[in-house]
């Protein structure tokens, strides 16, 4: 017979809060197997655990329940305290009276406090039935995959290849560089974007540990944390990189014109083209779908013969290309190429993309002169349509007028709940901008709340509130078209208690950020789901923020949620540290909650083994007979298969079948005739 | 509400005077463009509580925006007590009495002032005393005090001083009141 102890949490007020945590200790002290029960305020403390390591020091219990917050955080802390007082750590079972009882029966201390004895009594009914388990460490690829070549992936694979480990770095882009290759000048210092970052790229693009797969997707992960094998498409560029010399000559031969995602669609670019003039790697990509077919040289064909001159006639890109990279006889794979990685750890920096303007029906998006911030980002930067000119698009004709709109978007039921974050500093950024350049032009911006929280922020913004840029809190209710491209924008103002109107020549909303088109189909092939806002989810919000509920697999900058430059780099480097962990230590703890294939029992049906998410199930022959295995490197201890098996064949070490339904009886005792069933 | 009357409402920022702000720095309200309306004056403001529809967040926000005529077209400004609590509680040192105080400047070199501030001008400089009782004499004496205040009242001598500063300002260039003679008056009860 075991001898049970049993250690219930106050948890401050969480749990004594709403559960008579006395009524569940005597409750406990009846069951059957129980020594002892005790509780206390913080179970998880250093005096907390001491009392568990004690009854166990003094022979009094060899099982230990606790009843306490959720074994997501805490199962890890109890379990080394069962093992520091010498028992096997997997003689330990977890009541979750907290996350499960407490917290959503806050108002209900009479059923709460009944469910914490039902959620006790089954954990004890379990955890007399456990076996010891132990340990086991599978060696882990020395080698990490970043997925996203913006800011926060840059430095997530800068800092990993610096302490010495390979990374793949995976851009669907042609270039890395994201989305801050497109700002002119970043907040709060007001730093020339392309002057801080395009450094970082050439570091990024020359680090002999880095693997740069820029135009390249994510196709399939398999595998867990030390050992990933990751499938990555290398998208046809239709040109031959090898000889690629990023010359442009190919492009400015090209005749077929294109939007131009770059410039956010405000100019044209061509159907080969290089994604912009500081691109790492300087390669140019040839758009198939826009190309024309110049000469009727579609890709893969010989070229015709000049009747006359018995020259093969070629395409102008071919024709410009001094090195034959253009080459288009060349037989392309359309699906371009498959590679396969093994790496050990993975962080995911696919970062965000900013609305469009035109769901917003209220503000003309149909008129040229509502352009979102990104396009009047490109309007600034030197590198842009107009090469920094402020020229309004419609007659480039330089406004008089600028009426900003914050929250276009965001805080809105209709769209994101959320707040975006950067809005209200990169508004006041861009009028700063526009401000300090041009002081005689007018600058409005309507807000609901000015959000400048962080590091010098604040001062930011009272520095531009002293330009004269005008503060108006109340949400513009209308954008009007008038004649000669004038816009009437009315609002009311807040402060003053009126309606307002003025006419403007541009105005711009701050759309939202939203999580980078194909985030949850990539958090579908990682097995991370995205929360109802479309950002992936960390493990913890404080304790855990860079980690996923992927053992191994980590996030950095918006794709877990709006972020601006600062913030994205710092968690980028607390990612790359984090991921650097298990690579340093060269092996990881897999814990033995594995499954196992008893080979007497098995029919060889081999229902198991197409539904291992895993890949860990095999058909081996023994005796002559198919018989399943499963690989103990690769089981992640999901209990498909155990609950799969028509022969009850698999077990799954620490929920086996014996235990669950231990459990289920301890639940639903004194339930009479199945009614609950 | 007519519609006619509802347009009248709105107010067109198109309209509005972009230096406006900067007239008012320079007229005493330098701290201006300090004000995030927080409303904390406001909610300190005896103005408020007896209903008058500018007061100083307000007119604050009405000098950002450069509505100068709006301002103009009312009187709220001069109901202003001068308490100063506004300025006590002010968070970023903007100094709304100040603010108020410049306003006043700017309506006054519009002539955009009641007749009752004419005459506390006037009472001014003539006595010393924007509000003076000439016959508050005896009242005094029965109380035990000198007839005449320790003030301008009492000493012609610092009335003059005075009233050479006050032919030095704005106001007298405006000739919104005469200047002329020195010497308190008998009667300038108002």
């Amino acid at each position: 017979m075991s001898r049970i102890g049993v250690y219930v949490c106050h948890c401050g007020e969480n749990i004594a809060g709403a559960v008579d945590v006395e009524e569940v200790r005597k409750y406990a002290e009846t069951l059957p197997g129980v020594v002892v029960a005790r509780d206390y305020l913080f179970m998880c403390s250093d005096p907390g655990q001491e009392l568990i390591k004690q009854d166990i020091r003094d022979g009094l219990v060899d099982r230990v329940v606790v009843a306490a917050c959720t074994p997501r955080t805490h199962e890890p802390i109890f379990r080394k305290a069962v093992e520091n007082g010498g028992l096997n750590k997997y003689f330990f079972e977890m009541a979750n009276i907290r996350d499960q009882d407490s917290w959503p029966h806050w108002h209900d201390r009479e059923g709460a406090t009944a469910k914490a004895k039902k959620l006790v009594a089954s954990a004890v009914a379990k955890v007399a039935l456990l076996e010891p388990l132990e340990d086991r460490y599978v060696d882990v690829t020395r080698s990490s995959l970043v997925i996203g070549g913006g800011v926060a992936g840059m430095f997530a694979a800068l800092d990993l290849a610096n302490m010495g480990y390979k990374v793949y770095l995976v851009e669907k882009n042609p270039s890395i560089g994201g989305n801050m290759a497109k700002l002119d000048k970043t907040f709060p210092t007001n730093d020339c974007s392309a002057c801080i970052l395009t450094p970082i790229m050439v570091q990024v693009g020359t680090h002999p540990n880095i693997e740069l797969l820029t135009y390249s997707e994510v196709e399939s992960v398999e595998g867990s944390i030390g050992n990933f094998k990751v499938k990555v498409r290398k998208k046809q560029t239709y040109v031959d990189w090898d000889r690629c010399t990023g010359c442009g000559d190919c492009v400015e031969a090209c005749p077929a014109r294109v939007p131009n995602e770059f410039n956010e669609g405000m100019d044209k670019r061509k159907a080969i083209y290089i994604e912009f003039p500081q691109a790492v790697p300087k390669r140019a990509v040839l758009d198939i779908e826009h190309c024309i077919n110049c000469a009727k040289r579609a890709i893969g064909t010989e070229p015709r013969i000049h009747s006359k001159t018995g020259e093969p006639i070629l395409a102008p890109c071919e024709k410009a290309c001094k090195t034959g990279a253009c080459d288009r006889s060349k037989p392309y794979n359309p699906d371009g190429e498959i590679m396969e990685l093994s790496v050990g750890t993975i962080i995911v920096a696919t970062g965000y993309k900013v609305m469009d303007k035109t769901p917003f029906k209220e503000y003309s998006p149909q008129s040229p002169n509502v352009i979102t911030a990104m396009q009047l980002e490109r309007i600034l930067s030197a590198t842009g349509p107009t090469e920094g000119e402020l020229r309004r698009p419609s007659d480039g004709e330089k406004p008089r007028t600028i009426v900003f709109i914050s929250c276009v978007g965001s805080r809105d039921k209709n769209h994101h709940t959320y707040c975006s974050k950067v809005c209200c500093m990169y508004m006041l950024k861009e009028a700063r901008l526009i401000k300090e350049k041009y002081p005689n032009i007018n600058i409005y911006i309507f807000f609901i709340d000015v959000r400048t929280a962080g590091k010098d922020f604040e001062e930011y913004y009272n520095y531009c509130r002293g330009l004269g840029i005008k503060m108006i809190r109340g949400r513009v209710g209308a954008v009007d078209e008038l004649a000669g491209d004038r816009l009437r924008v009315r609002a009311y103002d807040v402060d003053l208690g009126v309606p307002v109107e003025l006419e403007a020549d541009l105005v711009v909303l701050a759309t939202a950020i939203e999580p980078a088109p194909g985030l949850e189909e990539l958090g579908r092939k990682l097995g991370i789901t995205c929360g109802s806002e479309g950002f992936m989810k960390e493990l913890h919000t404080k304790l855990y923020p860079v980690e996923t509920p992927v053992k191994g697999i980590y996030i950095a900058g918006c794709a877990q949620g709006p972020k601006d430059i600062p913030e994205s780099v710092s968690q980028a480097r607390a990612a790359s540290s984090a991921a650097a962990v298990p690579l340093a230590m060269g092996r990881v703890l897999v814990e033995p909650l594995i499954s196992e294939v008893d080979q007497e029992k098995c029919s060889g049906c081999g229902i198991c083994v197409p539904l291992c998410p895993y890949l860990a199930i095999s058909m081996v022959e023994y005796r002559e007979k198919p018989l399943s295995r499963i690989n103990e490197a690769l089981c992640a201890g999901c209990g498909v298969c155990a609950a799969a098996c028509p022969s009850g064949a698999i077990t799954l070490h620490g929920y086996t079948s014996a235990q669950i339904h231990a459990q289920i009886e301890a639940l639903t005792a004194g339930i009479g005739g199945g009614a609950n069933v | 509400m007519s519609s006619a009357q509802a347009a009248s409402l709105v107010i067109n920022l198109t309209d509005s005077e972009p230096g406006f702000a900067d007239e008012i720095k320079e007229l005493g309200g330098e701290e201006l463009l300090e004000c995030i309306q927080c409303a904390k004056c406001a909610a300190a403001c005896p103005m408020v509580l007896a209903g008058f529809s500018f007061f100083n967040k307000r007119i604050i926000q009405a000098i950002l925006l450069g509505l100068r005529e709006v301002l103009l077209d009312d009187s709220s400004i001069w109901a202003c007590q001068s308490c100063n609590r506004c300025t006590e509680v002010c968070p970023r040192e903007v100094n709304p009495f100040e603010i108020i105080q410049a306003m006043r400047r700017v309506a006054v070199r519009e002539f955009a002032l009641p007749t009752m501030s004419i005459e506390g001008l006037k009472s001014l400089y003539d006595t010393g005393h924007a509000v003076y009782l000439a016959g508050a004499g005896n009242t005094r004496a029965k109380v035990g005090l000198p007839e005449k205040p320790p003030s301008t009242v009492a000493y012609p001598e610092a009335l003059k001083e005075l009233q050479a500063i006050m032919r030095k300002t704005a106001l007298a260039d405006l000739g919104i009141i005469p200047m002329n003679g020195f010497g308190v008056a008998d009667t300038c009860e108002v």
